[in-house]
């Protein structure tokens, strides 16, 4: 104890700088112990060692030595029996001691000039010049709630912008800034979020994508070849390429999509994850990365009101139970990982969570490297930080027992070897009885509460001169300060009511109390107790259980009706079918078809095929099959943006991108009967951004929806939209702003690609050795005038629908598909000179100006005249009955039902080039397909089945089991989530998530569906 | 029912033929009230329906008719109702002055539908043509919208397309959660943490108006004077409202105000509660049929199946349209309706789902949704089942006895694009 007193004191003289020439001394030169031993201390060394009792010697704030036994002279030793130390943990992802950013207020932008002046990067969210370690200063506070939870180092970087710069590596300790700071140029740090940068673009995910990519083949670019200009950016990144790089996401996706720019680039990189990777555990298995993730696990729900209650979705149910496994399933599937306090509201949930994780099954040598040596590796400081070795930093943190393990209090954070105290190591306690002696009267003495807050009782033992004493109980106020107790209480003698008043040191472990005090006449006294009761044992920390009942998996997606297995191709035989061929054989009956490794394999009348004994076996007696709904222009299934608004040409996005499989409306439409459709740009733009073409795999990687090597193409525009019609009186300023403007737009574009090319072809040719800069948007439109990538138009009234025919023409392309066309029927004979398909509505109008002469007769008269023609959704709800509005066109010009069954299913297989392979019930052909349980055109036509690559991804017969088991699995959730309640678990109320269906012109990473939106 | 004042002024526009007693034979009649009719003869004079009966049993004279209409192989329909619709009150959605269903303010109940209606709407005469022929008018905005009415898709002006003024206000429940942002920006909906103070907002003005309505002698507040008959009764209170909290406290609220001739519009949740708003005799106008789920757990087909889930229940319901571009989606009711039948209703349910239930809740069908003798010959004939869309194909349509043009601008369009081909 007298040890735990020297060294407080010497403490207070401790505060001066190690290397005294960062500055002159204001005053003499002051000692510091040149060395610290700590004692018989429990240590884990690293991960993989830990010692029951050993030594430490700290030197000149670095460990000196570490053995089981350390004779030191002249050192000050700290005995830390039944202690635990632990190195101090390293946090990667954090901003302390950076000043605050401030973010760009107000609504979205529209293409904005640079507000930043001088030689930078040209877009701001790319600002790799700014350094952390220039704008760091100490910060007492935030340290100090890092070092509550055993953090002694952290990486601090300003958490703003796709290219963020710099960060710095410190110890956490509070004097000399020069001292703490151990790296200035630690890492670099990237992110997909343009942060407080007030330019327009990006403005969707699939923009920053594309903006990383060019930022990084221009810094290629910059660095490799003889340059004009001098950007400071530029110069600022290729000196940090050598650094350790990490990139934020906040999404499990969001790694797969950064994982395909580094691997574009062969970068190096490690993830700060989200939380989230369990669901998507082994696609993140595959790319081999470290993940950095948050334990910021979500807190139950507020469920006292079941109508609210009704409103969380099973997804966010599912994430709170699994959320604490995250780091179990990292560490099963050979993950490296870290663990970063960011997103945690408190000290406190820090601990919290890491021992949830750890009873989830998380082993706790994982824990620790996750803290400790692995973020130690990926800042490549292995050898000075992370574990406690010789000639290591002395950062480390001192638990009242293994905090791993136990309920372990922190108690001492050492920082380059200077010790702050964060909790009281804990004395014996003196709850119990006493025999109280006070000027010769005998008293009992019953200590109650905790050292902390204790309260007494006091009651005279002697029974004579009854009369003349009070013999009655009194209470007596007791306080407790280290190792010196005060006790008051009011006098037992009656002729001299008055209050004895108590000083005194404790000793042997409470057992006995002596001091002096006055008595109730004021006089001075001596005194003293002498426990009567056993000592209680210290207590012990409460050892923490592992949770091993915990069974659940993460379904995929993992959300309500996602599937519990990856889903297999399967062979199966549908009989006795009514089958719409979309071939010259027409509506054939009783015929069945084999589906086996996810193509057709046979389509035979009379039902002759004899099926494998494996197959799966569906009597289609009375219902109708047909080829897979064919959606020719979707927004679903789309991350984050389905407009880069921020440019007027965006042809270096790309959907393909940012394919989310996690939207329920995929399953949706498959209970429609969809199964293929492209995801396409949204029409903000003249020239939007390339489309993805996937087919409807619920419970797949994006990846895996990604119809391989499909056609390319990309989505423009024209009209209101890109001319910012119905956009409001502020939004008057980006060009185009009319449609002869449009054209210009076009034209100013396709030149630009042509000189480009011209460029690249001079350079190839050798005709000049200056390379040119790879322009991605470029790249983009060259392919479009070689006829590599078809061009989806939207578009509206004939004008501008000949307008475009004229600017492809004369570039010497086509364009493949207008969709929209609402006045196509005006010009289809001029369509089908130029061969270009038409994508059109059924029978929408009167939602704009430009729409004012569409028609329902619109497919009937364009298919008349022989140009392709499909019926589309553009709509999450429409997509779900396109059969319905196929058949509009029997109502509306009396086309044949055949004819209107393929312009959902054949004929935008044909627009979208993929008529080899769908769109037809032919062998061969991919097996997608669809058993109604009616003519597919009727109203009363349901889907039974559907059908996708050989896998039933929709079953109606299913669907009431389905219901029930995510019911089911609600309800045990909420069972768990209530009971988590009950214990007084802090709760979070729901927020209801807006709903995000993307039309043409949502704007912004998140729409929720509006008026005139198409 | 007595107090409800129907106009029903002698159409004064041109028919296409100068029918004055029209008889239509041989088609399948769909009464409206779940019946059908084989070889039907129904007559028609002077507006009205003057009979339905089997030709085959019951003889009819040809003589008698100056219009003889053969309906063979084709089927007879009242004319169906667009409930809750701005059909009329808009234009174009995206121009702002074509837009006349939202006015300033938050309680409203003054301001009337009836006398913006445009019966010569461009969109009006595209929805006809699929068989909707009458619409239920009305507000959007605010916390009390206005006053709806009922009108005929068809006619000179406002006036003469009135089938009833004024038949109720529109009460836009607050909801229990709240935000959502504007859609290019939404934030996250939250906990309608005002949903108390803004119910009571509501409270607060019905008892003014109750007090109101019971002392006022002369006009001293429009907003109250236009609440006053729907504590008589013969207005209507239509209240929006999707959600089970919000609907239980309706129910309380009605009780309070003892309101006769409540309605719930929307209603995603009243499958839920479907004991308490049968109990309450409380009816409701449905969300449209054609909307995702709400919740990602949600049956994906609930929304088809939830006309369904009320007949069950036997809650007085009837199918409406509102939401993004109703006007134009207002042709297709009855294809909603054939929806709703795909999923659970029969034929003649459906059916009844967009006419005779319409009108039984905006207080219409002793004169409207059914052709019954006696009542309004307004009615249709379509080549084929008009609830699909495969084969709806409307021949005739007949407004309170007068035959009228199922053309439009779109057909012209067809046609006229159709010969520039055929020139070539």
């Amino acid at each position: 104890m007298k040890k735990s007193i020297f060294f407080s004191i010497f403490l207070t003289f401790q505060f001066l700088p190690v290397f005294a020439q960062f500055g002159p001394e204001n005053g003499v030169k002051k000692s510091e112990p040149k060395s610290i031993l700590i004692q018989n201390a429990r240590i884990y060394v690293s991960p993989s060692v830990i010692w029951e009792k050993a030594d430490m010697l700290l030197v000149d704030g670095k460990i000196k030595e570490i053995a089981p036994s350390i004779k030191a002279n002249q050192s000050v030793i700290i005995d830390y029996s039944g202690k635990t130390v632990v190195p101090s943990f390293i946090e990667l992802y954090s901003n302390i001691g950076q000043p605050k950013t401030t973010f760009h207020e107000g609504g979205f932008r529209t293409q904005s000039k640079v507000e930043k002046d001088g030689a930078f990067y040209w877009n701001e969210a790319i600002h790799p010049e700014f350094k952390a370690a220039n704008s760091y200063a100490i910060d007492a506070k935030t340290n100090e709630t890092l070092m509550q939870q055993g953090f002694g180092y952290a990486v601090s970087h300003l958490m703003d912008g796709m290219v963020r710069g710099t960060g710095a590596l410190v110890s956490l300790g509070n004097d000399q800034v020069n001292k703490q700071m151990i790296k200035g140029d630690a890492a670099q740090f990237l992110s997909f979020s343009k942060g407080s940068s007030p330019e327009g673009y990006p403005s969707a995910q699939m923009g920053s994508i594309a903006l990383m990519r060019q930022a990084l083949f221009d810094l290629s670019y910059y660095t490799s070849s003889p340059q004009n200009e001098f950007s400071i950016s530029l110069d600022a990144w290729s000196n940090q390429m050598k650094l350790p790089m990490f990139f934020k996401t906040e999404d499990k996706w969001e790694i797969l999509r950064a994982e395909k720019i580094m691997k574009e680039h062969k970068l190096n990189v490690c993830y700060i994850g989200s939380g989230n990777e369990y669901a998507a555990i082994d696609a993140i298995k595959n790319i081999h990365r470290t993940i950095v993730i948050p334990i910021n696990f979500p807190e139950p729900f507020e469920l006292r009101d079941p109508y609210i209650a009704r409103q969380i979705p099973l997804s966010d149910l599912k994430h709170w139970e699994l959320a604490p496994s995250n780091p179990l399933y990292l560490f099963q599937n050979g993950v490296p990982f870290c663990i970063t306090t960011n997103g945690l509201k408190s000290a406190e949930q820090f601990w919290k969570n890491v021992r949830l994780a750890i009873a989830r099954g998380l082993p706790v040598d994982a824990a620790l490297a996750a803290l400790t040596i692995n973020p130690a590796k990926e800042l490549g400081v292995g050898s000075e930080l992370g574990t406690l070795e010789a000639g290591k930093f002395a950062n480390f943190s001192v638990y009242s027992s293994d905090p791993f393990t136990t309920e372990a209090q922190l108690l001492d954070a050492w920082i380059q070897g200077e010790k702050s105290q964060i909790k009281a190591i804990a004395g014996p306690s003196i709850v119990g009885k006493y025999n109280l002696l006070v000027d010769g009267e005998k008293y009992d003495l019953e200590i109650e509460g905790s050292n902390e807050r204790p309260s007494g009782k006091v009651k005279l033992a002697s029974k004579a001169n009854a009369t003349l004493l009070d013999t009655t109980t009194k209470k007596a106020s007791v306080q407790l300060v280290e190792n010196d107790i005060t006790i008051q209480f009011s006098s037992c003698d009656k002729s001299n009511p008055g209050i004895v008043q108590l000083h005194g040191k404790m000793t042997r472990n409470a057992a006995i109390f002596e001091g002096d005090g006055t008595n109730s006449f004021g006089n001075w006294i001596v005194w003293s107790g002498i426990r009567t009761d056993k000592s209680p044992d210290p207590v012990k920390a409460t050892e923490l259980k592992k949770d091993t009942s915990f069974i659940a998996r993460p379904w995929l997606p993992n959300m309500a009706f996602g599937m519990e297995t990856s889903p297999k191709s399967q062979t199966i035989l549908v009989k006795n079918a009514t089958v719409w061929t979309n071939e010259a054989d027409g509506v054939l009956k009783n015929v069945s078809v084999l589906i086996e490794n996810g193509k057709i394999v046979n389509v035979a009348k009379n039902n002759s095929i004899s099926a494998p004994s494996s197959a799966i076996i569906i009597d289609g007696k009375g219902m109708h099959l047909t080829a897979g709904i064919i959606d020719e222009h979707s927004h679903i299934a789309i991350s984050k943006g389905v407009n880069e608004a921020g440019q007027a040409v965006t042809a270096e996005v790309s959907i393909a991108d940012v394919v989310n499989p996690d939207d329920i409306n995929i399953y949706r439409q498959l209970a429609g009967g969809v199964t293929a459709a492209q995801l396409l740009h949204g029409s903000a733009n003249p020239i939007g951004g390339c489309s993805a073409l996937i087919k409807l795999k619920w419970g797949s990687n994006p990846d895996e929806m990604l119809i391989p090597n499909a056609p390319k193409f990309i989505k423009c525009a024209l009209g209101e939209n890109v001319k910012q019609s119905n956009w409001g009186d502020y939004n008057t300023s980006r060009f185009p702003q009319t449609r002869m403007g449009v054209e210009q737009v076009f034209y100013d574009a396709f030149y630009r690609a042509r000189a480009y090319k011209a460029d690249w072809e001079a350079y190839n040719n050798k005709q000049t050795l200056i390379q040119p800069r790879r322009d991605l948007e470029l790249d983009v439109l060259v392919e479009i005038m070689d006829s590599q990538r078809f061009v989806t138009c939207h578009s509206y009234v004939q004008s501008e629908i000949n307008m475009l025919m004229h600017v492809a023409d004369s570039m010497g392309f086509h364009i493949n598909t207008f969709t929209h066309i609402l006045e196509g029927y005006k010009v289809a004979d001029k369509m089908k000179k130029h061969g270009v398909g038409g994508s059109t509505f059924s029978d929408w109008w009167a939602y704009k100006f430009e729409v004012n002469d569409a028609i329902p007769y619109n497919a009937k008269l364009m298919a008349d005249q022989r140009v392709i023609v499909s019926i589309n959704s553009d709509d999450a709800e429409m997509g779900r009955r396109l059969n319905q509005e196929a058949a509009k066109s029997i109502k509306y010009g009396g086309m044949s039902e055949e004819e209107a069954l393929k312009m959902v299913t054949l004929n935008p297989a044909k627009l979208l080039h993929l008529d080899d392979r769908m769109g037809s019930v032919r062998v061969g052909k991919d097996a997608d397909l669809v058993l109604w349980t009616d003519n597919p055109l009727s109203i009363k036509a349901k889907v039974q089945f559907t059908i996708v690559d050989g896998v039933i991804l929709y079953d109606a017969a299913k669907d009431q089991s389905q219901n029930e088991r995510n019911e089911a699995e609600r309800a045990r959730i909420i069972a768990k989530m209530l009971n988590a309640n009950e214990n007084g678990e802090k709760t979070t109320p729901f927020v209801k998530k807006p709903r995000k269906h993307y039309h043409c012109d949502t704007l912004g990473e998140e729409g929720e569906t509006g008026e005139n939106t198409h | 029912m007595k107090n409800i004042r129907i106009f029903l002024t002698i159409l004064a526009w041109i028919p296409v033929a100068n029918a004055q007693r029209i008889l239509i034979i041989n088609g399948t009649a769909h009464i409206g009230n779940g019946e059908v009719v084989e070889t039907a003869a129904i007559g028609i004079a002077e507006g009205k329906i003057l009979f339905v009966k089997n030709s085959l049993t019951n003889a009819v004279q040809r003589k008698d008719w100056d219009t003889i209409i053969d309906a063979q192989n084709q089927h007879v329909y009242p004319g169906l109702v667009a409930a809750n619709s701005t059909l009329g009150l808009t234009e174009i959605d995206a121009v702002r002055a074509t837009r006349d269903f939202n006015d300033v303010g938050e309680l409203n109940p003054h301001v009337r539908t009836q006398v913006a209606f445009n019966v010569e709407s461009r969109v009006i005469e595209t929805v006809r043509t699929n068989g909707v022929m009458l619409t239920q008018s009305t507000p959007r905005g605010g916390t009390i919208s206005g006053s709806s009415a009922v009108m005929f898709l068809s006619g000179w002006n406002w006036e003469d397309a009135t089938v009833l003024a004024d038949d109720g206000i529109h009460v836009n429940w607050p909801s229990s959660t709240q935000g959502g942002g504007w859609w290019a920006e939404p934030a996250p909906k939250t906990r309608n943490t005002n949903y108390q103070k803004e119910k009571e907002e509501i409270m607060d003005f019905f008892t003014l108006a109750e007090v109101y309505a019971k002392g006022a002698k002369s006009i001293d507040d429009l907003r109250l004077e236009a609440m006053k008959a729907c504590f008589v009764g013969t207005k209507r209170v239509y209240f929006h409202a999707d959600g089970m909290q919000q609907i239980l406290d309706i129910i309380e609220f009605v009780e309070k105000f003892n309101l006769k001739f409540p309605v719930i519009i929307g209603g995603y949740e009243a499958h839920m509660v479907g004991k308490r708003l049968k109990d309450a005799k409380i009816p409701v106008m449905l969300n449209r049929v054609h909307m995702l789920p709400e919740r990602e757990e949600d049956d994906v087909n609930l929304p088809y199946a939830m006309p369904a889930l009320l007949q069950k229940q036997g809650i007085l319901f009837c199918l409406q349209n509102a939401g993004d571009m109703e006007a134009m989606n207002a042709r297709n009711l009855p294809f909603q309706a054939g929806t709703a039948m795909a999923y659970g209703l029969t034929e003649e349910e459906a059916l009844v789902s967009v006419s005779l239930n319409a009108c039984k809740i905006m207080g219409i069908d002793k004169e409207f949704g059914s052709i019954e003798s006696g009542k309004s010959a307004t009615l249709f004939i379509s080549k084929g089942p008009a609830l699909d869309m495969k084969t709806n194909q409307v021949s005739t349509l007949i407004f309170h006895g007068q035959i009228v043009s199922s053309e439009n601008f779109q057909l012209k369009l067809y046609q006229k694009y159709k010969k520039k081909y055929q020139g070539k």
